[in-house]
């Protein structure tokens, strides 16, 4: 199904949802759950803390589906809910963090060139239908190294989908700031994916 | 005359189409120069397509059944 028909098919879940149609409002749920869970599963890596933040989403938008326009989607709204939902809990457990310092990007000469580096372009396999287990793993420890701040803004951004404003207004942080660090997470994994690619020429 | 990493700083605003005529300039003349930021570039660009695709993931079948119930446990108590 294309993206305008989803939305369509969402619109009138929604409105016979918000008549009190519970089961179409379950059909909404059944729709969007993966989506919602993915995040919360990404942003706070805990299975437990997932399922009750899809549960706590899809709950405050039930009780808030007479206040929902549908100027935007269901999809992205239910999103929103989600990643504040997330963020709440972890700041609640903010734990040892990774410095910054800690970030690693590309490394530039005095003159500010790039420094040689074995280079394989492995900017085609982005598109390939399956990805390399391997690779999978290393972007997720990669993902997972980043500091809480950079993978938080990476996340809503790269994966989830968000756009700044949305960002800013659920984290309470600047537009520029949320850029910069996404620049800087982006520089981070794109050097973890590099290495990977890499690696055998480097050990030799 | 941009190096490589005044060039790096500004991929994110490129990518977004966001730049300042000026800096677009400045990036297409070293672009234009330097194949290591050509490179760098591409991969840059093709990071997040495949960080979301390593981390995607469903919902199991226990969780999402256990979701059902607990809404419809909220929604009768409510209505």
């Amino acid at each position: 199904m294309s993206d305008e028909a989803v939305r369509e098919e969402d619109r009138q879940l929604l409105a016979r949802a918000q008549d009190g149609d519970v089961s179409a409002f379950e059909a909404l749920v059944d729709a969007h759950r993966d989506k919602v869970y993915g995040l919360a599963l990404r942003m706070t890596r805990s299975e437990a803390d997932a399922a009750e933040i899809t549960q706590d989403t899809f709950l405050s938008a039930y009780q808030h589906l007479k206040d929902f326009r549908g100027d935007a989607a269901f999809g992205s709204w239910v999103h929103r809910i989600a990643a504040n939902h997330a963020l709440m809990r972890l700041r609640h457990r903010r734990v040892a963090q990774a410095a910054e310092q800690e970030l690693k990007g590309p490394e530039f000469t005095e003159r500010g060139s790039l420094a040689e580096y074995p280079q394989t372009d492995w900017s085609r396999d982005a598109e390939e239908k399956a990805l390399d287990a391997e690779l999978g793993t290393a972007i997720q420890q990669a993902s997972d190294r980043l500091p809480e701040g950079y993978r938080e803004v990476f996340l809503l951004k790269d994966v989830e989908g968000l756009s700044y404003e949305q960002i800013a207004a659920v984290t309470g942080d600047s537009i520029p700031a949320i850029k910069s660090r996404l620049h800087r997470a982006r520089l981070a994994l794109r050097e973890a994916i590099d290495a990977f690619y890499n690696r055998d020429g480097r050990e030799l | 005359m941009y190096n490589c990493k005044d060039s790096i700083n500004l991929l994110l605003d490129y990518l977004d189409g966001e730049m300042s005529p000026e800096d677009a300039q400045h990036l297409r003349e070293h672009l234009r120069g330097c194949s290591p930021c050509v490179e760098f570039l591409r991969t840059y660009r093709a990071t997040p397509g495949l960080c979301k695709r390593a981390l995607a993931a469903k919902m199991p079948k226990e969780v999402s059944d256990k979701l059902t119930e607990f809404l419809r446990s909220k929604i009768k108590s409510a209505s």
